[in-house]
């Protein structure tokens, strides 16, 4: 399309787009460098330092502002996320290969399992939370809150390893089995390897989401607080910038998690491609 | 295996069938058990429990319409169930305007693959914070002191500041739309992608202006994604209560905030009230959503 007028405004308009999304971050990165103690998470900026980051680790002295309770909160989150990463994307990967085939009812499954990443978080929790009421079980983070996160990111893994192996040639399977290798032994060889990117995917998806996940925790956790509920709790008090410090510094992680998950699946893909060589030569 | 490669191999066709589905089966029946257990059941639940009988602070398994009375005989439940089909609305428009010339952009005139990945990638970054913490980062944006405010006056563009900006309606359809509205750019820039590029090349050569392009090509072709768009963003703004809670002061009350203070204050029967009340509120979107387009069709 080549219409230089529009394309050029609508070139400005997706800058300012990109300028509304990246604002309200790029504030809080500057007023996490606000001074401390009596500096407070509005402009001006009083004097630049770094004392809310080592409030964050405990390394100021003592003052009326208490520290957000991240250390024990930060392990349960990420043991919460490993686990729900495991279990949806093992889910998700032999649910997927199920739906390779064509089955009776497979209409119905396809939504009950859609359906777990459309409902509001609040209403499972809910709902999850009236369950361990009536039978009169604890909630815990590891309990009742990760068969939900379970329930949100199975899904996202199921779809992403449906879209993958739509692409997917079955005739190299069959190519093995026509060979006389196990259906096991296929799958660990030929298949897994093959689809190694999308579970991958899979995986990442299902760990960031039930990292940041909280309106489903809020009600199905119990008494200990993962990270999100931590930071949820500052809702109802005064906000100081050292939550600020805290989302750059959450933020940060995240992108050194985006660049692990970037380098196996470069690994992943010239591994792939080796192989391939190989074979032909 | 070679025996049972054989064997496989030369078994009646019925046999290999039921081997097949048997397998299709155990495949499958962990997850649906999952969802039937720790999603179905919990919401069955629900509509049980909002039958209860509520007391002070305890219910009872005695059934009632009680609570459900008390539902829609309620000033402030029913205030809230109207700010949170208004609110919803307003964001589900906004996410459009704001995002669909955004998606037309990039999926459309940027031609260039590798810049076309860097924008949506550019647009999918913010999503990498925690949400919690892209919410409060709206305070020290709207506030009276914030930074809107003071570029503004710096600009002489206002003298004093605006105080609407922060602990209002406006400050909570302000932050939902900036975090929903790359929702709505994905799918619909995914749907721009798969025009066929020759389809507007031939609209051109017959002479046809960028409107006439755009109101008789692209936009019936790119409304698969505004409706998975569409979905998306209702189903999530349908049941917040975390961005209302941080950036309207508790002026705002939706359904999902009148969950929690049930909740938080034990009175469960209530609280399911409202869940199931919310809950036919998004069937009913869904529903009406998904009958403007088939989405196993267009996708």
């Amino acid at each position: 399309m080549n219409s230089s007028g529009t394309k050029f405004a609508l070139g400005v308009y997706t800058g300012l787009f990109l300028v509304f999304l990246y604002a309200p971050m790029v504030v809080l990165g500057i007023l996490s460098f606000q001074t401390g103690p009596e500096g407070g998470p509005q402009f001006p900026i009083i004097e630049w330092s770094t004392y809310w980051y080592q409030h964050l680790f405990g390394f100021t002295p003592p003052s009326r502002i208490a520290p957000l309770p991240i250390n024990e909160a930060l392990f349960r989150s990420l043991a919460l996320s490993v686990m729900t990463m495991i279990v949806s994307t093992v889910l998700g990967v032999s649910s997927a290969q199920a739906f390779r085939r064509k089955f009776k009812g497979s209409g119905v499954a396809f939504y009950l399992i859609v359906l777990g990443m459309m409902v509001p978080g609040v209403l499972v929790g809910l709902g999850m939370a009236l369950v361990a009421n009536v039978l009169g079980i604890d909630r815990h983070w590891w309990g009742t809150a990760f068969v939900l996160h379970v329930v949100y990111t199975y899904p996202f893994a199921f779809l992403v390893m449906l879209a993958i192996l739509n692409r997917f040639d079955p005739s190299v399977e069959e190519a093995a089995w026509s060979l006389g290798v196990s259906p096991i032994k296929t799958f660990r060889k030929i298949t897994f390897p093959l689809i190694f990117p999308g579970v991958l995917s899979a995986m990442l998806f299902a760990f960031t989401l039930s990292y940041d996940e909280f309106s489903r925790t809020l009600f199905a956790s119990g008494r200990d607080l993962t990270l999100p509920l931590a930071i949820y709790g500052t809702f109802s008090v005064e906000v100081h910038p050292n939550v600020f410090a805290f989302g750059v510094l959450t933020t940060i992680f995240s992108f050194a998690l985006l660049g692990v998950y970037a380098a196996l699946m470069t690994l992943s893909i010239r591994r792939a491609k080796r192989i391939a060589i190989q074979e032909e030569a | 295996m070679t025996i049972i490669a054989e064997t496989t191999s030369t078994a009646p066709p019925a046999i290999a069938a039921k081997k097949a589905s048997d397998k299709t089966l155990w495949l499958l029946l962990p997850g649906v058990l999952w969802m039937l257990l720790f999603l179905v059941v919990p919401m069955l639940m629900m509509v049980y429990v909002s039958f209860w009988t509520q007391t002070t602070f305890k219910i009872s398994p005695i059934l009632t319409v009680q609570s459900w009375v008390t539902f829609f005989t309620s000033e402030t439940y029913l205030s809230a169930l109207w700010t949170t089909v208004r609110i919803w609305l307003i964001v589900l428009v906004a996410t459009l305007l704001v995002g669909y010339p955004a998606a037309l952009y990039v999926g459309l005139f940027v031609r260039n693959k590798t810049v076309q990945t860097a924008l949506l990638v550019l647009c999918v970054i913010p999503f990498w914070t925690s949400f919690l913490i892209r919410v409060l980062a709206w305070r020290p944006m709207l506030g009276k002191e914030g930074a809107i405010n003071l570029i503004l006056q710096a600009l002489g563009v206002i003298d004093t500041p605006i105080e609407v900006l922060l602990f209002s309606e406006l400050s909570v359809i302000i932050g939902m739309t900036q975090i929903y509205c790359v929702f709505m750019v994905g799918p619909i820039a995914f749907m721009m992608g798969r025009i066929d590029q020759s389809v507007i090349e031939a609209a051109q050569d017959m002479g046809a202006g960028f409107w006439r392009i755009f109101r008789t090509i692209i936009l019936p072709l790119t409304m698969p994604g505004v409706v998975v768009g569409a979905i998306f963003v209702s189903v999530m703004v349908l049941g917040e209560f975390a961005t209302a809670a941080a950036l309207s002061g508790r002026k705002v009350n939706l359904l999902g905030n009148i969950i929690v203070t049930q909740v938080g204050s034990l009175k469960w029967a209530f609280a399911a009230v409202v869940g199931v009340v919310l809950t036919i509120l998004m069937g009913i979107v869904v529903a009406a959503l998904l009958r403007i387009v088939d989405l196993r069709k267009a996708l």
